[in-house]
């Protein structure tokens, strides 16, 4: 059987700063073509893993892979085919945005100017206009533009949305999805951190979850979606004895009960429907509540 | 057509697309002959990936409910089924499995269900009859 390198491929990486481990043995294995979330809280460890990635930081130990190439020993060939969008942009105050694009362009062996004159276009943006005049949102949109033109196999996006307004943030996914999966979508991988979750959820194909510099949970989102419900089910008196195993009680109250089922749900449907509800209903959590629901303490389970 | 997506539903993203389209083509909503939005500006429109809109597609030619013409789209095709009768018959059991259940906890009666399903039935021949007017 042949199994295509994947596009990034993490093993047991571990970074520390001085005593602090910010990662501690995170593991992840993107397929080229997904659109791949990594989500974590805030210091959960999703920089420093990107900046490992990138090659901005050693790994204190276990390996790091882009495209199956060590980025510290391959670093020319990796950042050839990747393009990265950090969640503070900058750029040269002096520059202009043409100068900017011109700069940029300047590292890159393919850069397709249809692409820039389109996009351009689409956020309006001035290219005479120095880039220390421009909005953060403005900002990002350039770094955006300078993501997206050379073509690259892999974006990596770094809370690319966090502090923009919700319009530029619908521009930025909508460039994401149009102008940069459009040519090659086999070969065109995301690889998006962030905790603005729900802006994402239809954008992402598969995501791994990360706190305290750990994997918490992997799985494709659909599957994710299926697996983790919502069950609210209302009685016509107070149910005594309910058997809840294997649930997470969220609400309860007289005749009302709402609760979280992780992979369960039919069996824990099952036996509420035994009580005979007046309304018994499911609905999958959004990957936001799946977030929350993964990093909760498993205290709460009834 | 439009589309509505329900991240909350359980079904997976790609499948309730598939499930528009076809309900779509079985009322009427969308005529034989009728070109699909692309895949570009649909995923772009619905936020969702590319791949999700592509692997519906996909789906949808698979099943014969739509055909791809290179360069012109994706047209929804004359109805027809590629099934054999009996193994379409059978799907359908599955749904209709789904709805008695369900029907048994929200304590609707046999006659009462079987008096909705004629309901429906109007309803789609009703939505189809507009719709070609």
């Amino acid at each position: 059987m042949i199994t295509e390198t994947p596009v990034i491929e993490v093993n047991g990486l571990v970074r520390r700063y001085g005593r602090t481990d910010a990662v501690n043995g995170i593991d992840l294995r993107v397929q080229a073509g997904r659109c791949y979330g990594f989500f974590g809280r805030n210091g959960a460890g999703k920089t420093t893993t990107i900046k490992c990635l990138l090659n901005l930081l050693r790994p204190t130990s276990g390996q790091a892979k882009l495209f199956g190439l060590d980025p510290a020993r391959h670093e020319v060939a990796v950042k050839s085919r990747l393009a990265y969008v950090p969640d503070h942009v900058a750029f040269y105050p002096w520059m202009s945005v043409r100068e900017t694009l011109d700069y940029f362009a300047s590292f890159r062996g393919h850069w397709n100017l249809d692409t820039e004159r389109r996009l351009l276009g689409q956020f309006r943006l001035d290219v005479r206009q120095k880039t220390s005049h421009l909005s953060k949102g403005q900002r990002t949109q350039l770094a955006l533009i300078t993501a997206i033109c050379p073509e690259p196999e892999l974006l990596v996006l770094d809370e690319p949305t966090s502090g923009l307004d919700p319009i530029v943030r619908r521009e930025f996914i909508q460039t994401v999805i149009g102008a940069y999966q459009e040519g090659e979508p086999g070969r065109r991988t995301v690889f998006v951190s962030t905790h603005l979750i729900s802006e994402f959820e239809g954008l992402i194909d598969e995501f791994t979850i990360i706190e305290h510099g750990r994997n918490v949970l992997t799985l494709p989102a659909d599957t994710a979606r299926e697996r983790y419900q919502k069950i609210y089910a209302r009685f016509s008196v107070e149910p005594a004895g309910l058997d809840l195993a294997g649930a997470r009680v969220l609400r309860r109250q007289g005749r009302e009960i709402e609760i979280v089922v992780n992979g369960n749900s039919s069996d824990v449907l099952e036996r509420l429907r035994a009580r005979s509800p007046e309304t018994l209903t499911a609905e999958s959590l959004s990957l936001e509540e799946i977030f929350v629901a993964a990093l909760q303490p498993e205290g709460v389970t009834a | 057509m439009r589309f509505q997506l329900n991240f909350k539903s359980g079904k997976p993203v790609y499948l309730q697309l598939v499930d528009q389209v076809k309900s779509a083509a079985a009322s009427g909503a969308v005529q034989p002959g009728e070109l699909l939005p692309s895949i570009r500006p649909l995923a772009e429109e619905l936020r969702v990936n590319r791949n999700t809109v592509a692997k519906a597609y996909a789906e949808l030619e698979n099943q014969r409910v739509i055909e791809t013409i290179a360069g012109k789209g994706c047209f929804v095709r004359e109805s027809g089924s590629p099934f054999k009768k009996d193994i379409r018959l059978k799907l359908l059991a599955q749904e209709i499995d789904d709805a008695v259940v369900q029907a048994h906890h929200l304590q609707i009666a046999r006659a009462e269900f079987l008096r909705l399903a004629e309901d429906r039935f109007d309803a789609f021949e009703h939505k189809r009859t507009s719709a070609g007017s």
